[in-house]
C-alpha cells in the first residue's frame, strides 16, 4: 500500500488564494512538482559543475584521480538523495520481496550518509592537486557555496528568491573575501620559505575573521 | 479522494516548546571552512583560506544574530525574537468518523507562541469552534512566523492511512488530506514542524502526534428486507398476516357494532344486504439480530471475510433501521461476545457499527461459548449472521440457535480457498477442506437455515432476493 504513496513537495501559500483565507483554512497543497525537479537539478548541475572545473586538467596522479572519482560518486548520490527524498519509508518492510528490501536498504544508505561533504572535501582535495590557481580556486570556492545552498533549497523547498535576498549583503561580503584569498595568494613571495606562504594564508584568515565581526547581523 | 471534505472544527490546540539545533546548511558549510581552512594551512594556499571565507561569515552571522537578538530581548521578556522557544499549534478535523475510502483532512495551523500570549490571549477559539472557509482566522501571527520562520510541514502517515496529497507543504497552516483503507481505529500518525532561522542554519522541530478517527465499515447497499411470517405485538411498517389499523386492504367482514363507520364499504353492503367494513391488515415491526463471526478472518486484508461481514452488517442495520425496525448487533469471536440489545432510530447506526468495531480475531484460549447470551435475541427476533463458517463452534451455536427455534439466515463471506498446490496431499487436503465446507452448509441447509453466499461486491439484495418476496417462516 505504501508503494502506491506518492507525496510531493507543495507550497500552502501559493495555493491559497488569499493569505487570510490560508490563515483561517489551509487550502489543500498542490504539488510543486516543477520547482521541486528544478531546484534538485540545479543541485546536480552545480555539482557536476564545480567537478569539471576542478578536475580540468585532467591529472594523471592516483591520489587526484581517487579523489574525482570520490567526487562523482559523492555527487551522483547527493543528487539522488534528493531525486528521492519524497519516496516513503513503508510500514512493514519485514515481509517485503527481496528486490524491494534491496532498494530500501539503498534508500537508508543514500539518506544516512554525508554526500554533499564527502562532495565539497573531495573536490577541494582534487583542487589542491594541481598547481597554485588563486583564482581558479576562487571560483571553485563560489561554485560550491552555490551547491551548498542549491542542495538546502531542494532538500527543505525553501524559496530561493527571499532566501537569497535576505542572505545577499553576506554573500556578497563573502565574495569579496575570496577575491582577497585569491589575491593574498597572487602577492610574490617576500623572501623564500615556507614562513611567507604560511603568512599570507594568515592574513587570508584574519581578513576573515575581521570582517565577520565588522558585517552586522 | 478529490472531494472537498470541508471546513475542519478543531480538537486539539497545544503550546509546544521548540528545540533548536545547527540545520544540516549549516553542518555542510561548517565542513566546507573547516575542510578549506585546514588545507589552506596544509598547502599554504591563501586562496583556499578565500573560500572558507563565505561560509564563515554566514556561520558567524548566524550566530551574531541569534546571540544578539536573543540578548536584546532577554531584557524585555526573555524570549528570543529570532528563535521562538514557543509555538501554539492548532490542530482541526474535518470528521472524526470516517467510512473505508471517505476523504478527510487535517488542518495544522502554527502560531507564534509570543503572539499568543501577549497580544491575543483571550482571541484562541474554543475547543469546538469551527473554522469557517475563507474568513479570516486567529492565525495572522502565523503568518509573520512563516515569513520569518519558513515553517514546513511534513506528515507521517500511521498506519492504514493514505495519504491523499502532499506529505511536506510550506507555509503556517497546512491540510493534509487523507483517506483510511480498512475500518477500525486508525491513528493518523504524526506531523513534524520545522522552523527555520534568518539564515537558515538553525532549525527548531516539534513533533506531535494526530488524533485518531473511528474508521467506520463501508456498508453493503441493501434496499430490500426479510420481514418475518409472525411479527411481534410492536406497530411497525411491515404487513402483518391479522387485521388492524394499517392502510392496506385485507378483506371485508360484517360490521359489529364499535366498528368505524368511514370504514363501511357501502358497494359490498349494497350486495348483501347487511352492512360490511372493509378491514386492514397491521402493520408491525420486526426485531432484527445481526451475528457477524469475528472468530476467523480469512482473506485477502480489506476483502477478508471478516470484513465483508462488518460491511454487510453494517449495510443490513442502515436498512433495517430504515425499515423502522429495532436492530440489535452480536459479534460472535473466541474471548466471548460483544452485544447490543435491539433498539429502534438512526442513532443506534453509530452505536451498532462501534459495536461491530469491537470484533477482533484474537486467539483467546480457554473461551467457551455454547449458547448466545438470551438478552441479547429476543423472542420472534429475526437473526442475520455474516460468517464465513469456519469456526465449528460457531455453526453450533447457530443449529442451537435454530433448534430453539429462531428464525436464521446466514450470509456466507467465505471468500477464499486454501493456497492451491500441486503436492497430492495438498490437493487431497484441499478436497477435503472443501467437502467438509460442503457439508456445513449443507447440514444447516438441512436444518431449515438458508445459506446465502455473498461475493461483497454485489449488493445484499441479491443473496437475499428469495426471502425478501416473501415472509420468511420462524418456527417449523
Amino acid at each position: 500500500m505504501t508503494e502506491d504513496k506518492l507525496p510531493v513537495e507543495a507550497d500552502a501559500s501559493t495555493a491559497a488564494p488569499t493569505a487570510s483565507a490560508s490563515a483561517s483554512r489551509p487550502a489543500p497543497p498542490r504539488a510543486g512538482v516543477a520547482s521541486a525537479i528544478g531546484s534538485r537539478l540545479a543541485a546536480l548541475l552545480l555539482g557536476a559543475a564545480c567537478i569539471a572545473w576542478t578536475a580540468t586538467p585532467v591529472l594523471p596522479g592516483g591520489l587526484a584521480k581517487t579523489a574525482l572519482t570520490v567526487a562523482i560518486i559523492a555527487v551522483t548520490a547527493g543528487a539522488l538523495r534528493l531525486a528521492t527524498a519524497d519516496i516513503p519509508q513503508p510500514e512493514d518492510a519485514y515481509f517485503l520481496p527481496g528486490y524491494l528490501q534491496a532498494w530500501l536498504t539503498f534508500l537508508a544508505l543514500l539518506r544516512t550518509l554525508a554526500w554533499e561533504e564527502t562532495a565539497a572535501v573531495a573536490i577541494l582535495w582534487l583542487e589542491i592537486q594541481h598547481p597554485l590557481r588563486p583564482w581558479h580556486t576562487a571560483a571553485l570556492g563560489a561554485g560550491l557555496l552555490a551547491y551548498l545552498l542549491a542542495t538546502h533549497i531542494a532538500e527543505s523547498g525553501a524559496d530561493a528568491g527571499p532566501l537569497l535576498r535576505r542572505q545577499g549583503r553576506v554573500l556578497a561580503a563573502g565574495a569579496c573575501l575570496l577575491a582577497l584569498g585569491a589575491g593574498f595568494a597572487m602577492i610574490p613571495a617576500s623572501a623564500p620559505g615556507v614562513g611567507s606562504a604560511i603568512l599570507r594564508v594568515l592574513a587570508a584568515a584574519a581578513v576573515i575573521a575581521a570582517a565577520a565581526l565588522v558585517l552586522p547581523g | 479522494m478529490s472531494a472537498d471534505p470541508g471546513a475542519s472544527s478543531q480538537v486539539r490546540a497545544e503550546e509546544v516548546a521548540v528545540s533548536w539545533r545547527p540545520s544540516r546548511h549549516a553542518r555542510r558549510l561548517f565542513t566546507l571552512a573547516a575542510a578549506a581552512l585546514l588545507l589552506a594551512v596544509l598547502t599554504r594556499n591563501a586562496a583556499l583560506a578565500g573560500v572558507a571565507g563565505p561560509p564563515l561569515l554566514l556561520l558567524g552571522m548566524a550566530r551574531a544574530g541569534a546571540g544578539g537578538a536573543r540578548a536584546g530581548a532577554g531584557r524585555v521578556s526573555g524570549r528570543s525574537p529570532g528563535r521562538p522557544d514557543r509555538v501554539s499549534v492548532r490542530i482541526g478535523l474535518t470528521a472524526t468518523r470516517v467510512y473505508e475510502g471517505e476523504p478527510a483532512a487535517v488542518d495544522v495551523t502554527v502560531q507564534d507562541g509570543a503572539g499568543q500570549d501577549t497580544a491575543a490571549p483571550a482571541s484562541a477559539p474554543p475547543a469546538s469552534a469551527t473554522v469557517p472557509a475563507g474568513r479570516p482566522g486567529p492565525a495572522e501571527p502565523g503568518m509573520g512566523l512563516d515569513a520569518r520562520h519558513g515553517a514546513r510541514w511534513a506528515l507521517e502517515p500511521g498506519k492504514g492511512i493514505e495519504p491523499g496529497s502532499a506529505t511536506a507543504v510550506n507555509g503556517p497552516a497546512a491540510r493534509f488530506t487523507f483517506a483510511a483503507s480498512r475500518w477500525g481505529k486508525r491513528a493518523l500518525g504524526t506531523v513534524t514542524l520545522t522552523l527555520h532561522d534568518r539564515w537558515r542554519l538553525a532549525e527548531g522541530r516539534v513533533t506531535f502526534t494526530l488524533p485518531s478517527v473511528d474508521c467506520y465499515p463501508s456498508p453493503a447497499v441493501q434496499r430490500t428486507t426479510v420481514v418475518l411470517s409472525k411479527l411481534p405485538n410492536r406497530l411497525g411498517e411491515h404487513r402483518a398476516r391479522v387485521p388492524g389499523d394499517g392502510t392496506e386492504f385485507m378483506g371485508v367482514r360484517e360490521f359489529v357494532p364499535g366498528d368505524r363507520q368511514r370504514a363501511i364499504n357501502w358497494p359490498a353492503s349494497t350486495r348483501r344486504g347487511r352492512l360490511q367494513v372493509n378491514t386492514f391488515a397491521a402493520e408491525r415491526s420486526q426485531d432484527v439480530v445481526l451475528l457477524v463471526d469475528a472468530t476467523s478472518d480469512v482473506g485477502k486484508p480489506g476483502e477478508s471475510a471478516l470484513d465483508l461481514g462488518l460491511r454487510g452488517a453494517a449495510g443490513a442495520a442502515r436498512a433495517y433501521l430504515d425499515a423502522r425496525d429495532r436492530v440489535g448487533v452480536i459479534t460472535y469471536q473466541w474471548g466471548g461476545a460483544h452485544w447490543l440489545a435491539p433498539s429502534l432510530g438512526r442513532r443506534p447506526v453509530y452505536k451498532i457499527i462501534d459495536v461491530l468495531l469491537t470484533a477482533d480475531t484474537g486467539y483467546a484460549r480457554g473461551a467457551v461459548f455454547s449458547r448466545l447470551p438470551r438478552a441479547a435475541l429476543p423472542p420472534g427476533s429475526l437473526v442475520v449472521a455474516f460468517s464465513p463458517l469456519l469456526d465449528g463452534r460457531f455453526v453450533e451455536a447457530l443449529r442451537d440457535m435454530r433448534e430453539r427455534g429462531v428464525a436464521l439466515i446466514v450470509v456466507d463471506v467465505l471468500n477464499a480457498d486454501p493456497p492451491a498446490r500441486r503436492l497430492f496431499a495438498d490437493v487431497a487436503a484441499r478436497r477435503i477442506w472443501r467437502m467438509e465446507q460442503d457439508a456445513i452448509r449443507f447440514s444447516l441447509r438441512e436444518l431449515g437455515v438458508p445459506v446465502l453466499p455473498w461475493d461483497g461486491v454485489t449488493t445484499l439484495d441479491l443473496p437475499l432476493a428469495p426471502y425478501t418476496r416473501r415472509p420468511l417462516m420462524g418456527r417449523r
